[in-house]
C-alpha cells in the first residue's frame, strides 16, 4: 500500500513539472474547503461505483492524497471538482485492474434499507436501484454518473475515463440503452418510477 | 432492439436532463419515438438514483487525509533524494564483478598453478609446473574474492529487506 502510494506520488511529481512555475500545492485551508464542498458527492459517486463503503472510503482518501501531491495551476472550484472526479475515477479503475480487493463483497445495503423503510411503496424500488446500477459494467456506471449526475461534458468524461471524446456519446447511448433494458427486465416501466 | 439513435435525440435528451420532459413538443416526441423514450427513461432513472438515500456513513476525517498526504510527500522526497545512492550500490556491484573478471583473465596462469598445487592429483605434475605465483598476487585474489562476496551478500540482504517491506 505504501509502495503504491509512493508510486502514485511519483506520477504526481511528474505532473508537477508540466504545470509550470505558477502551479502550487493546495494549502491546508484550501484543502479543507475543497473537502467540505466535494467529499460527500465524491463519496456518493464512489459508493455507487464500488457498492461498498470501505472501498468508497479508501478511494476517497486516495483521490485527495493524489490531488494534494499535485501542483495545481488553478483554484477554480469547477475545474478542481472535475479534476478530483477524474483522479477518483482513475483510482477506481486502478482498483478494478489490481483485482485484489475487487473480491470485497458488495454490502447488503442494510443501512440504505433502514433509511428507506418508512417511505412506503417506494422501499423495494429504492433498495433495488443500487443493485440495478451495479448490474452495469464499471465503465458504464462511470459514464452514466458523470454525464447525468455530475453533468460533466463529454470532453471531461473522455479525460476521466481515458477515452476519445468522440467515443463518449456512442458509449453513453449504449449504456443508457442497456440501463433501459435492465429497467424493463426488472419491470420498472416509466409508470412505476 | 434499437440500432440507431433518433436525429433529434441530442435536443430531446438535453430537454429531459433539464427537467422539461413534460413540455408539449418533448412529450409528443417521447410518445412517438421509442429510442428517445428509452434513453430519456434511463436519464430520469439516473436522476432518481442520485437522489436516493445514501447510507448514513461518516466520511473519512480530512485531518487524517491531510496528514497522510504530507507523510507520503515526505517519503517521496526521501525516495528522490536517495535514488542516486541506490543506483550507486548497483554500480559498485557491477564494478566489483568487472574487476574480478579482469583480474582472473590477467592472472589466469598463476591461478592455474595455484589450483594444480592444491589438488593431490596435480602433485605429480608439480615438478614440471611453472614457479608459484607472487604472494602479493595471491593476497589480491583473496581480497578481491572477499570483497565481491561481501558485496553479493549485501545486495542479497538489501533485496530481502525490500521484499519484506
Amino acid at each position: 500500500m505504501v509502495e503504491q502510494a509512493a508510486a502514485l506520488l511519483v506520477e504526481g511529481v511528474g505532473a508537477q513539472t508540466q504545470e509550470g512555475a505558477r502551479a502550487e500545492l493546495l494549502s491546508e485551508s484550501e484543502f479543507q474547503e475543497l473537502y467540505r464542498l466535494n467529499a460527500r458527492p465524491l463519496w456518493a459517486y464512489l459508493y455507487r461505483l464500488t457498492g461498498n463503503t470501505a472501498d468508497a472510503d479508501d478511494l476517497l482518501q486516495e483521490a485527495y492524497c493524489r490531488l494534494l501531491a499535485t501542483r495545481l495551476a488553478t483554484r477554480e472550484d469547477g475545474e478542481l471538482r472535475a479534476y478530483l472526479f477524474r483522479i477518483a475515477t482513475n483510482a477506481a479503475t486502478d482498483l478494478w485492474r489490481r483485482g485484489g480487493r475487487g473480491s470485497r463483497r458488495t454490502e447488503p445495503l442494510t443501512s440504505e434499507s433502514a433509511i428507506t423503510t418508512d417511505h412506503g411503496d417506494g422501499v423495494a424500488l429504492k433498495r433495488d436501484m443500487s443493485r440495478t446500477f451495479r448490474d452495469l459494467k464499471p465503465q458504464e456506471r462511470m459514464l452514466l454518473w458523470l454525464a447525468h449526475v455530475e453533468g460533466s461534458e463529454h470532453r471531461e468524461i473522455a479525460e476521466a475515463l481515458g477515452l476519445k471524446a468522440a467515443s463518449v456519446p456512442v458509449l453513453l447511448f449504449r449504456a443508457r440503452r442497456k440501463l433501459a433494458a435492465l429497467l424493463r427486465k426488472k419491470g420498472y416501466g416509466p409508470g412505476e418510477r | 432492439m434499437l440500432h440507431r439513435a433518433c436525429a433529434l435525440q441530442p435536443d430531446i435528451l438535453s430537454a429531459v436532463a433539464a427537467g422539461r420532459e413534460r413540455e408539449a413538443l418533448v412529450a409528443a416526441h417521447l410518445a412517438a419515438c421509442p429510442s428517445c423514450r428509452e434513453q430519456a427513461d434511463a436519464i430520469s432513472w439516473m436522476g432518481q438514483l442520485a437522489e436516493a438515500p445514501q447510507p448514513s456513513h461518516p466520511l473519512p476525517d480530512p485531518g487524517v487525509i491531510w496528514w497522510k498526504a504530507q507523510l507520503l510527500r515526505r517519503w517521496q522526497a526521501e525516495r528522490v533524494a536517495s535514488a542516486p545512492i541506490e543506483r550507486m550500490h548497483w554500480v559498485e556491484l557491477v564494478a566489483g564483478f568487472a574487476t574480478l573478471a579482469v583480474f582472473l583473465v590477467w592472472q589466469w596462469r598463476g591461478l592455474s598453478t595455484l589450483v594444480a598445487r592444491a589438488i593431490p592429483a596435480g602433485l605429480s605434475a608439480l615438478s614440471t609446473a611453472a614457479p608459484p605465483s607472487n604472494p602479493l598476487v595471491l593476497m589480491l585474489i583473496l581480497c578481491g574474492t572477499a570483497t565481491v562476496g561481501a558485496m553479493v551478500l549485501a545486495g542479497l540482504h538489501r533485496m530481502l529487506y525490500r521484499s519484506h517491506l
